[in-house]
């Protein structure tokens, strides 16, 4: 049986509530009461049955596993926790979630998420904000007893890990959302070398940076998963063909044939770049303070660290946000009320000659406030007078973010288009090349609910993530201990465009006797 | 219909019209010159649609042909269709133009209710080829073309009066469109008319499309500006969705008319785009360049470049069919054709011969007098394809290819007129008999000759001798009157001896033997 989260009361949501039919209002009446599990308000709809392990057994059997709400599920409502798609329930699965069932895994429900995955915090969701279950798992906080948040936008899929009612959650990453809220949540999460998971059946923020993830207690869990659903997808136009992926599968194996001391927690060779542009100022001093602790005993388990520098990382943030949101004015246009969305009607002293006033009406009512905001914006940046302003310039800027990574990286980009300088090697021998970046993941831990997230400042945070987004790099972040109030922290390891295999190794090996 | 009704709302026009028509069919605004650039929409005969793989409709149920992408359901993604790249490569090449090695697509914004996902897929910034030329030799007048992009169609809006509400049918949604757009180089109606007509006569010979404007698979947008001969270009105004080339000459008319008179009046032509009122036989104001809507072009994020190597553009160039003007030489040169057998053997069922996907479709009549001419005389075998078949299938209103007479059928009946087995005759009954009973191309035509008695031997010098005598019988005052030497009479007779004959007497030996018996 499916049960059904109901949205928080949402004027707006309820005026379109009333549109509802029976059925799903009386699902909506009949939702988990907010005790338990249910309190950390991950799920918006889940079955009730547990997973059935009797059967036969295939790599995911007798295992549960989440997906968030904007993920097409045709035995759930795809919501994308917005007011607008409380009504609409696919027939068609996205193909990382036949994969899941294919392979045994039980589709245990779906989570809360912000909307259409806009926002870091997810409290931008019509179910309300994802509460961090770090708290309770802990028994109890020594300094305060505030709710936190789960971070965005896979909170839900964040928090249904930590709260051990999934063994892993798929999320998606558009500019940070599966690594931040697994950073806040004290959770293991990677977004994928964008192009490796199909994104048939994801629903689009922003198709060009969009990538589907996996968020568990460990690394050795998301491979599990990730092993799964790694796969060319005829239907994704964006997935990466077949040839490219054995290439950055071979040249990640041969890498990690030569890094014998992983398996024992050694770190022999491994070159580790510090890039010292993810460092703000606005950065609690605690969390810098726990990351050289990290790095410290990296380095005596036989790291090389070299410090490194990516120029072009404090472009990040506004080339994302142009970017992004550009593409997501686009991408949410079909929501119009005609076939997707609630339609509202529009009031009496509506001007009909413009038919846009018709799909103003439900537009209006159906996105939240920062989903609406973020589709000004993209449709300011695409209009003529911006667009080479904005537009090009940003697409100009995400150039050189890439060559900025290419720079550092041993790997070669096997998507560049430039021919690689040593003709012969996929790889670079120059000893200030290396393997992998790590920076901490976030600016802070989990920050209150309480505490107003707004401005510029909610949106700070996403420098530490969108560089990696904006390259399609694999990002993985693993716990890294805890800040001053001791919440948990998270670090990130950033790797080549392909080297997603040797991103999970190091990462699992990181986290083996830290 | 439409001169009708020129006559009717636009008289000036239509006297200009057609005091031109009587100079050799140019219309004329003396003083004035007139620039004429097109835009044309023109439909893909591919299987599938552009960016998924639901059928293109041809008169299916309304949405009965919606893929969960033609209809815009979230998580769905383009797929990019090869064959509707090849086609447009064709049309590239036969336009002249150069097939880009890297294009992209792009998403042109709107809200419209027959556009589901809010953006039309097309190629804004790189399309797919640039630069070329069309040859229009009825006018001879070279345009040169701007561009070919690959874009795709939207839904159909209907509005239902009964229902009194709106109702769209995607069916049409994400089908492939090419847009072709013109250079500015036509001066006059007439040549307007030539060029969609030589595009449509291209189009369908590279198999890219059917071309027919009635059924909405050509469509047309024209911009027209006026100036005083020697002066600059005047400002131009583009009319919209013009759907027949008779409407295409009307509204330019029209509109040069409108905008000499405007400007005639000391005022100016704003630039505008208008529609054209069919009935009313005027253009009017759709929208100014001030309400000009803002697409907000933005990069497909989800299609990648689309590369083409040379050797894809040689493979395309390879598999090609022959040009029309290339066929036109060759029927001129290898069988000696005059130029209006050329035209009739070219028109014959185009646009319903198309197949689908490049593949050479059925009932090509050019390919059919190939093959019937092959150790024949083309002379003959070009008369009776042009005035037997065509005759048949045009009485019937049927296309070539739905002809039951088969290449090796035709072929296998004129030899036996030629070496004097049957009459010509005998042979057009055969020819009425099989499309009145539909045979099977396998039906061998020297049965079907016998079965219908129709052997020439069959009338021997005695049979025909009796025959006369009947006819001289049956017909004594026209007989005695021959004998007076009434010639004209005498064919009258000769009638009867092939009526008697049921068709297989030879007219020419009849009428001396009628000749012979009357004169003694």
């Amino acid at each position: 049986m499916v049960i059904r989260r109901h949205a928080r009361s949402n004027p707006t949501l309820i005026k379109l509530a009333r549109n509802l039919s029976s059925e799903i209002q009386e699902r909506l009446c009949s939702s988990a009461v907010e005790s338990g599990p249910a309190r950390f308000n991950a799920f918006v709809s889940r079955v009730t049955d547990p997973p059935d392990s009797s059967g036969e057994s295939l790599p995911l059997s007798g295992k549960s596993i989440a997906i968030k709400d904007n993920i097409a599920t045709s035995a759930f409502p795809t919501t994308c926790s917005s007011a607008f798609l409380q009504e609409f329930t696919p027939s068609y699965d996205a193909t990382v979630v036949q994969l899941i069932a294919q392979a045994g895994g039980h589709i245990s429900g779906k989570t809360n998420c912000d909307e259409f995955g806009m926002g870091s915090f997810n409290i931008n969701s019509v179910y309300g904000p994802v509460l961090n279950p770090f708290q309770l798992s802990t028994g109890g906080l020594l300094h305060d007893n505030e709710d936190r948040s789960a971070g965005g936008s896979s909170g839900g899929s964040a928090a249904a890990v930590a709260a051990d009612l999934c063994f892993a959650a798929l999320g998606t990453d558009t500019g940070g959302s599966i690594r931040l809220p697994a950073s806040y949540c004290g959770v293991a999460g990677f977004k994928p070398s964008y192009g490796i998971v199909s994104r048939w059946g994801v629903i689009a923020f922003a198709d060009s940076l969009d990538c589907v993830g996996v968020l568990a207690k460990n690394t050795g869990r998301i491979r599990d998963v990730f092993d799964i659903i790694q796969r060319y997808d005829s239907k994704d136009p964006t997935s990466a063909p077949q040839d490219i992926r054995r290439l950055s599968r071979h040249r990640s194996a041969s890498r990690l044939e030569e890094l014998k001391g992983l398996s024992s927690g050694l770190f022999n060779g491994v070159k580790i770049g510090i890039p010292r542009e993810y460092f703000p100022s606005e950065m609690q001093p605690s969390v810098t303070a726990q990351f050289r602790v990290k790095l410290q005993d990296l380095k005596e388990r036989g790291a090389v660290l070299v410090p490194v520098s990516l120029p072009s990382t404090r472009l990040s943030l506004s080339t994302y946000y142009v970017l992004a949101s550009a593409e997501a004015s686009s991408n949410l246009a079909r929501f119009d009320g005609m076939r997707f969305g609630s339609k509202v009607q529009h009031s009496e002293e509506t001007d009909l000659s413009q038919t846009s006033n018709i799909y103003a009406a439900s537009r209006a009512a159906g996105f939240g406030p920062e989903v609406r905001k973020r589709i000004l914006l993209g449709t300011h940046a695409l209009t003529a007078d911006a667009f080479d302003n904005y537009f090009l310039q940003a697409q100009r800027i995400r150039k050189v973010i890439k060559t900025d990574f290419d720079a550092v990286f041993r790997s070669r980009n096997v998507l560049s288009r430039d021919p690689p300088e040593s003709s012969s090697s996929e790889l670079d021998d120059d000893d200030t090349k290396v393997d992998i970046l790590l920076h901490p993941t976030a600016i802070s831990s989990a920050p209150r609910l309480s505490e107003p997230l707004k401005g510029v400042d909610g949106y700070l945070q996403d420098i530490m993530t969108t560089p990696a987004s904006l390259a399609g790099l694999p990002a993985l972040s693993i716990p890294s201990g805890f800040a001053g109030d001791d919440w948990p922290l998270g670090m990130s390891l950033v790797g080549q465009w392909g080297d997603d295999d040797l991103v999970l190794r190091l990462g699992e090996a990181m986290e083996q006797t830290s | 219909m439409i001169g009708r009704l020129l006559a009717a709302q636009c008289p000036q026009v239509q006297q200009r019209m057609l005091s031109s028509f009587a100079q050799g069919g140019r219309a004329t605004w003396p003083g004035w010159e007139t620039i004429i650039g097109i835009e044309v929409h023109s439909q893909i005969k591919s299987r599938q649609k552009l960016f998924s793989t639901s059928l293109n409709s041809v008169d299916e149920a309304p949405n009965s042909r919606v893929s969960l992408f033609d209809a815009a359901f979230p998580g769905t993604l383009p797929k990019l269709n090869r064959k509707c790249v090849d086609l447009a490569i064709r049309t590239a090449l036969g336009l002249n133009a150069s097939v880009q090695h890297r294009s992209a697509f792009d998403r042109k914004h709107y809200f419209y209710h027959d556009l589901p996902s809010g953006y039309q897929i097309t190629q804004s910034y790189a399309p797919i080829a640039l630069g070329g030329i069309l040859h229009l030799d009825k006018v001879d007048r070279t345009v040169r073309i701007k561009q070919v992009q690959l874009e795709q169609d939207t839904g159909k809006t209907t509005f239902s009066e009964s229902l009194n509400r709106t109702q769209v049918d995607l069916n049409r949604a994400g089908a492939g469109l090419m847009e072709i757009v013109s250079e500015p180089d036509m001066r006059t109606p007439e040549e307007a008319v030539a060029y969609i007509r030589t595009l449509q006569a291209l189009l369908r010979s590279v198999g890219a499309s059917d071309g027919n404007m009635e059924q909405g698979s050509l469509r047309c947008d024209v911009n027209v500006s006026v100036n005083k001969a020697g002066e600059p270009w005047g400002t131009r105004c583009e009319i919209k969705n013009l759907n027949s080339t008779k409407s295409v000459q009307a509204a330019i008319a029209c509109e040069v008319d409108r905008q000499i008179k405007l400007l005639q009046s000391g005022s100016v032509v704003s630039q505008e785009t208008r529609g054209f009122d069919e009935h009313r036989m005027t253009t009017f104001k759709l929208r100014s360049k001030e309400d000009a809507p803002e697409y907000r072009y933005m990069p497909d994020p989800n299609l990648p470049p689309l590369i083409l190597t040379e050797a894809d553009i040689d493979s395309v160039r390879q598999s090609m069919p022959e040009l029309p003007h290339k066929t036109a030489a060759r029927l001129e040169s290898v069988y000696g054709l005059v130029p209006r057998d050329i035209q009739v053997l070219m028109s014959v069922g185009s646009g319903s011969n198309v197949g689908y996907d490049g593949e050479v479709g059925p009932g090509n009549a050019v390919e059919y007098f190939e093959a019937v001419a092959k150790g024949r005389d083309p002379k003959v075998v070009v008369n009776w394809i042009t005035q037997e078949l065509v005759a048949q299938l045009g009485r019937r209103n049927e296309n070539f290819d739905q002809t039951p007479v088969s290449a090796q059928q035709l072929g296998d009946l004129i030899d036996l007129v030629q070496d004097g087995t049957i009459t010509g005759t005998s042979a057009k009954t055969v020819i009425r008999h099989m499309f009145n009973t539909q045979t099977s191309s396998s039906t061998l035509i020297s049965e079907l000759v016998d079965t219908l008695g129709l052997r020439s031997q069959a009338v021997t010098d005695d049979t025909l001798q009796k025959l006369c005598e009947q006819a001289v019988q049956e017909l004594p005052i026209e007989a005695d009157l021959v004998r007076k030497g009434n010639d004209k009479v005498l064919m009258k007779m000769v009638g009867k001896v092939m009526k008697l004959s049921k068709g297989t007497a030879d007219a020419k030996i009849a009428r001396a033997a009628l000749q012979d018996m009357l004169s003694s």
